[in-house]
């Protein structure tokens, strides 16, 4: 409502613009020839003050002092042909400023309606985040605690709160930096290092790489009975090819585990694909959060396997725009393998070694990979 | 001198030094512009050795070798050719593998390029212009969706 | 209030078409309502464009990223004042300062033309105005600051760490007040030429707007000069990149208007020429904006590029340029031209100024846009470098440096030449004494750089000379000196500084270029080096936490003769997150007017890092220089002479009373 009112008095400040001078008295103007005899006049008065000075010589201030009275005689004659009358263009000048002092709402109220957003208030950051915590969504709750943390980087809790945050919004990246922070700061824990594990799992879009690893192996020799680095050193098992030793390892899981346990369903799905052609490490190609582990175990076998193509087929599409990611193809051929799509592995993987030429290092290590999965590029 | 003549002289002179001057600017156009190449191109076209060009690519991955005093050499690639290039001198902080990169400089012995300044992009959203084009040209750079 | 600044800006647009079109109309009918229309409409339209451009501000300020400008171009960690330099730091933000300060000159004019004629007054201000209207619908159309975005994103993407420095605060409005500063003498000509007919006011308003124009864009390329020199750690002042020469080629042209525009307000003559380098000079001003923001050249400048801004800018090129050069093919005859004079005379000198500086002129168009003309008509892609202008810019300009000092000593109309040759033996006799003293007594300098150093004295001597010429020297006492000398006429220290500030800045480059020297090394703490008889030692790589960034710090001490440290650098490596950029911080350490240059590179696997040092003397000058011309063009901006009264009724009866004549 307020900025209707300012936009109106704007327009009317903009309006009285144009529509005073139009309104006002016609001031009878000196005529141009004045203005130069004006500016004649000053230079006189120049030289004079120049010869004065003993810039110039006499003979050339004469001289100079006679061209500029040629000027001024030169204006006089001038002047008399300067004579216009505008009777007969009053009509046109009517006309001419009708149309300005309209033109001025029209055009910026026509205008503004197509390209402005009125309704939107403005948002600063900070009042933002000094709203009611109830009424902010879960970005400006983020961001005011990372605003806490600029100012307090040693708050070691504080970041401990943030990385499980970052871990839910898929910010792996962000979530590895706050595990990190809050190790160093509030000291190991196997909670926290089983967090850094998924992160750094998470940011390499799912891949158990070996710096995971080695924190989900510190989470463990803190807490030998922690259930989310036990999980992740099996995926890392599968993910390497060694199924068998996975599924054991899944198995030995299952025996651990409290009946209760928010794990058991994860680990019994894992297990029930590990041997088969299909699931575990299928849903491990995107990069699963516990949260994407906990849907998947909760679905039905007819939707789980659909939303493992869906992400599948996702990822084929990256890397069909973004071609030059060689973890991203294993993942992809890695993925076909598991699901039966024997054809559709061999055209990605194809696909993949054209991308980066026939001889290049990447293709001799996406041959390895294949034949380690049982593919051959070219039968 | 009649006035006439004057005026004759003076504006033979402005021309001559009109003439002059675009001699001159069409002479060290000739003799410095730098052409722009790809690797490939450089089998294609005839570079003399000492000749003054501009090589642009892709810095090849796992090719940057650090040697004494800041000597640094990579290869640059457009995925079909690559050329060695060597530079003494602090690379741009945007220098990366795997990045585009313009390198100006003259081919030495034994077929190295020997760069006396490389060129980056100069923000994420940026590549050099001339090897975007080239790489659309043959093929390898896409236009990524923001 | 952000939806106020977007209101305002287009209401500014509204009132630009109204400025455009009535007073234009007004002129062409006689009719002073009409032209009366728009001085309070070019204040109001300033006025709207002031709002608007601090709303945009104040959503930088406050990290508002409900603006898509803002998010993309700013981060809630960012210092305040790169939160607001951030502003201008993108395309569509300094578009917006572009017309701000495009609608500011309009309403000086409209402010302080009192005392032009009235159709004049009209016809300027509706020619800034078109320009204005121009721009403000470029700016709506494919560059509107002020797009929203729902819901806002909580955090920006930064602005780009090149620019998170205090140059962006001062480079830019410097930049734009000179290039936008030249609108005014186009309107100025534009106007002329829609009259058909030059008044004298005409060209004694020239000269000032022309001086404004010159001393805020000699201000910007200086300040961007510097900026580049330690921002981009490369240790040089000067890369012939084609948007430097962007700004150049305004500065050249303007200086040669500068110059012409004198010999019109003295002399009446080449009143023509001095209409049609107005025009050339903002339509390279023009050019210069197309360059920049059109993509079509590969520059350390280039804004992210859209293809449309590009066709609508070169529409608004096409307009703007092609307009007036065919309105100055129709009407440029109708227009009477001026007074004869001697080619020996102060009016010849400045002719050969206006010569030599309009071809240096156009060998800097062609270096830049000969590459885009080859890339255009065939396969190749070349491009032209420092090399090409070193070969034809340099051979234009020693010419005419060596000149400089003749020009304000000859007199007007006829001078004499061997006269002021006498005048300026002291100040050869040094300047050859410079250059032997150079090649004799410096190590390892070449004839050139000798040769260098006497045209450089040369120059600032010259410059002093016509000081102490004007002031008496030779034919009056010390004290009726001193007296003339403080009652000189201010335009006249204005030329004599901004002479002396052109050797400063030619004494700098010369330096800087045949004297400095360079090393590259990889260092261990603890190391140390010399450079040009200075130690410099390497204590050690610490890192380090800035608000939006993190670095490595390289402290350096430099060691003075006893062996203990005399002065302490630091440069860094800079990491920014957001952008994941790296960006170099030089170490400089200013001796006397000279500097010690030290940038940073790679680290090595066994601790070391590469270093770059660099003994640049007499650096300091190349913008000192700069600095000093500014001073002389600010000391001739307030010479009276250049306030010309507007006729009232009162001066009016006591001429009539005391008839004009010499006292």
């Amino acid at each position: 409502m307020l900025f209707w009112v300012i936009a109106a008095i704007l327009t009317l400040g903009a309006s009285l613009a144009v529509l005073l001078p139009l309104a006002g008295a016609s001031k009878g103007a000196s005529s141009s020839g004045d203005h130069d005899l004006e500016v004649y006049r000053d230079q006189l008065a120049e030289l004079d003050r120049d010869a004065a000075r003993g810039l110039i010589g006499p003979a050339e201030a004469a001289e100079a002092r006679a061209e500029i009275a040629r000027r001024i005689l030169r204006l006089g004659n001038a002047d008399v042909a300067d004579e216009t009358s505008g009777r007969s263009a009053s009509v046109t000048a009517r006309l001419v400023a009708t149309v300005a002092v309209l033109a001025v709402p029209l055009v910026s109220w026509g205008l503004y309606s197509q390209i402005g957003s009125p309704d939107l208030p403005s948002q600063p950051l900070s009042e933002r985040l000094a709203k009611n915590p109830a009424d902010s969504s879960v970005d400006e709750l983020v961001a005011r605690a990372e605003a806490h943390l600029a100012a307090n980087p040693s708050d070691g809790r504080g970041w401990d709160v943030l990385a499980p945050i970052y871990l839910r919004m898929q910010r792996f990246a962000d979530a590895a930096a706050a595990y990190r922070n809050a190790i160093r700061l509030d000291g190991d824990s196997a909670v926290r290092q089983a967090g850094l594990g998924e992160a750094i799992a998470g940011a390499a879009g799912g891949i158990v790489s070996a710096d995971a690893q080695d924190a989900f192996e510190a989470a463990l020799k803190l807490d030998p009975a922690n259930a989310k680095a036990s999980f992740y050193l099996a995926m890392a098992l599968a993910q390497e090819g060694r199924g068998k030793e996975a599924a054991a390892a899944w198995q030995a899981m299952l025996g651990r585990l409290p009946p209760d346990s928010p794990w058991r369903g994860a680990v019994e799905q894992a297990l029930a694909k590990s041997g088969g052609p299909e699931v575990a490490s299928g849903a491990a190609a995107k990069g699963p959060d516990a949260a994407d582990v906990d849907a998947a175990s909760s679905m039905s076998p007819q939707d789980r396997e659909a939303m493992i193509n869906t992400m599948v087929a996702g990822l084929d599409d990256k890397l069909r725009q973004n071609p030059r990611d060689p973890e991203g193809w294993m993942r992809l051929v890695r993925s076909y393998v598991v699901l039966g799509k024997t054809d559709q592995a061999r055209d990605a993987l194809g696909r993949a070694i054209a991308v980066f030429g026939a001889d290049s290092d990447e293709a001799r290590k996406f041959t390895a990979f294949a034949a380690s999965l049982g593919l051959t590029a070219t039968e | 001198m009649t006035r006439k003549q004057k005026r004759l002289s003076v504006i033979v002179g402005g021309l001559a030094f009109l003439a002059a001057a675009t001699g001159l600017t069409f002479y060290a156009l000739g003799q410095k512009a730098s052409y722009f190449y790809m690797p490939a191109d450089l089998t294609t076209a005839s570079v003399q050795p000492g000749q003054r060009i501009r090589l642009g690519g892709l810095v090849e991955k796992g090719t940057v070798e650090r040697g004494q005093g800041g000597t640094v050499a990579f290869s640059v690639t457009d995925t079909h050719k690559s050329v060695k290039v060597t530079y003494t001198g602090i690379l741009p902080d945007l220098f990366r593998e795997g990045q585009g990169v313009i390198t100006e400089g003259t081919f030495g012995a034994g077929g190295v390029f020997v760069a006396d300044s490389v060129l980056a992009k100069h923000d994420e959203r940026y590549m050099p212009k001339e090897v975007a084009d080239g790489l659309k040209a043959k093929g390898v750079w896409q236009e990524s969706k923001k | 209030m952000v939806e106020t600044g977007h209101f305002a800006l287009v209401l500014a647009f509204a009132l630009s078409l109204v400025q455009t079109i009535v007073p234009l109309f007004g002129a062409r009918l006689n009719n002073q309502r009409l032209m009366a229309v728009g001085g309070p409409v070019a204040v109001t339209g300033f006025a709207l464009t002031a709002l608007s451009f601090a709303a945009l501000a104040s959503a930088y300020a406050s990290s508002d990223f409900s603006l898509a400008n803002v998010w993309e171009n700013s981060h809630s960690l960012q210092p305040m004042i790169y939160k607001i330099t951030g502003t201008w730091g993108n395309h569509e933000g300094s578009m917006l300062l572009w017309v701000l300060i495009l609608t500011f000159f309009g309403a000086l004019v409209a402010a302080f033309g009192s005392n032009l004629p009235a159709t004049l007054r009209a016809n300027v201000l509706a020619v800034q105005g078109s320009i204005g209207a121009a721009f403000f619908l470029f700016i709506l159309a494919t560059s509107n600051p002020f797009i929203r975005l729902n819901p806002a994103p909580i955090e920006g993407r930064d602005l780009n760490p090149i620019l998170q420095d205090l140059g962006l605060a001062i480079h830019p409005p410097l930049l734009y007040l000179g290039y936008v500063g030249f609108s005014i003498c186009f309107s100025f000509s534009v106007a002329a030429l829609i009259e058909g007919r030059i008044d004298a006011s005409w060209a004694r308003w020239v000269r000032p707007w022309t001086l404004v124009a010159w001393m805020f864009l000699t201000g910007g390329i200086a300040m961007g000069s510097y900026w580049a020199y330690y921002e981009l750690g490369w240790g040089g002042f000067w890369f012939w990149d084609p948007v430097e020469n962007a700004s150049f080629m305004p500065w050249l042209a303007g200086t040669a208007l500068l110059h012409s525009a004198i010999v019109m307000e003295k002399r009446s003559a080449l009143k023509i020429w001095t209409l049609l380098l107005a025009i050339l000079t903002f339509s390279l001003s023009l050019l210069g904006t197309f360059l920049v923001r059109s993509g079509v050249l590969t520059s350390v400048h280039a804004f992210a590029t859209d293809p449309t801004r590009g066709v609508f800018i070169l529409c608004i090129l096409t307009l703007f340029i092609g307009g007036s050069l065919a309105l100055f093919a129709l009407r440029a005859s109708k227009l009477t031209a001026g007074g004869l004079f001697h080619p020996i005379s102060r009016e010849g000198a400045l002719v050969l100024n206006n010569l030599f500086l309009t071809t240096a002129t156009a060998t800097v168009l062609v270096g830049t846009l000969y590459p885009l003309a080859v890339e255009a008509f065939s396969a190749d892609k070349i491009s032209v470098g420092a090399p090409f202008f070193n070969l034809t810019f340099a051979p234009l300009m020693v010419p005419l440096l060596v000149m400089v000092p003749f020009g304000p000593l000859l007199a007007w109309k006829r001078g004499d030449v061997f006269g002021v040759a006498q005048r300026l033996m002291v100040a050869f006799a040094a300047a050859l004494l410079a250059t032997l003293v150079t090649a004799l007594f410096i190590d390892g300098a070449s004839v050139l750089a000798a040769l260098g150093v006497g045209l450089a004295v040369w120059l600032i001597l010259g410059a002093l000379t016509d000081l102490a010429v004007k002031a008496g020297l030779g034919n009056a006492a010390a004290p009726v000196m001193v007296r003339r000398l403080i009652g000189l006429p201010r335009s006249v220290f204005g030329t004599a500084f901004a002479h002396l500030g052109l050797g400063l800045t030619v004494l700098g480059i010369v330096g800087t270029l045949c004297f400095g020297t360079e090393k590259i090394l990889s260092m261990h703490a603890g190391e140390t080096v010399e450079i040009s008889g200075r130690t410099v030692r390497f204590v050690g790589l610490y890192p380090a936490q800035g608000p939006n960034y993190s670095e490595d710090r390289g402290r350096f001490e430099l060691i003075g003769v006893s062996g203990s440290p005399v002065g302490e650098i630091s440069s860094a490596k800079r990491f920014y997150p957001v952008r994941q950029t790296t960006t170099t911080e030089s170490g400089i350490k200013t001796i006397g007017l000279s500097q010690l240059y030290i940038s940073l590179g790679d680290e090595g696997k066994d601790g070391s890092v590469v270093v770059r040092l660099w003994w640049k003397p007499l650096v300091t000058l190349i913008w000192g220089g700069g600095l000093v011309m500014m001073a002389g063009a600010a000391m001739s901006l307030m010479d009276r002479r250049l306030r010309v009264g507007a006729p009232s009724r009162r001066r009016k009866q006591a001429s009539a009373v005391a008839p004009a004549g010499p006292p």
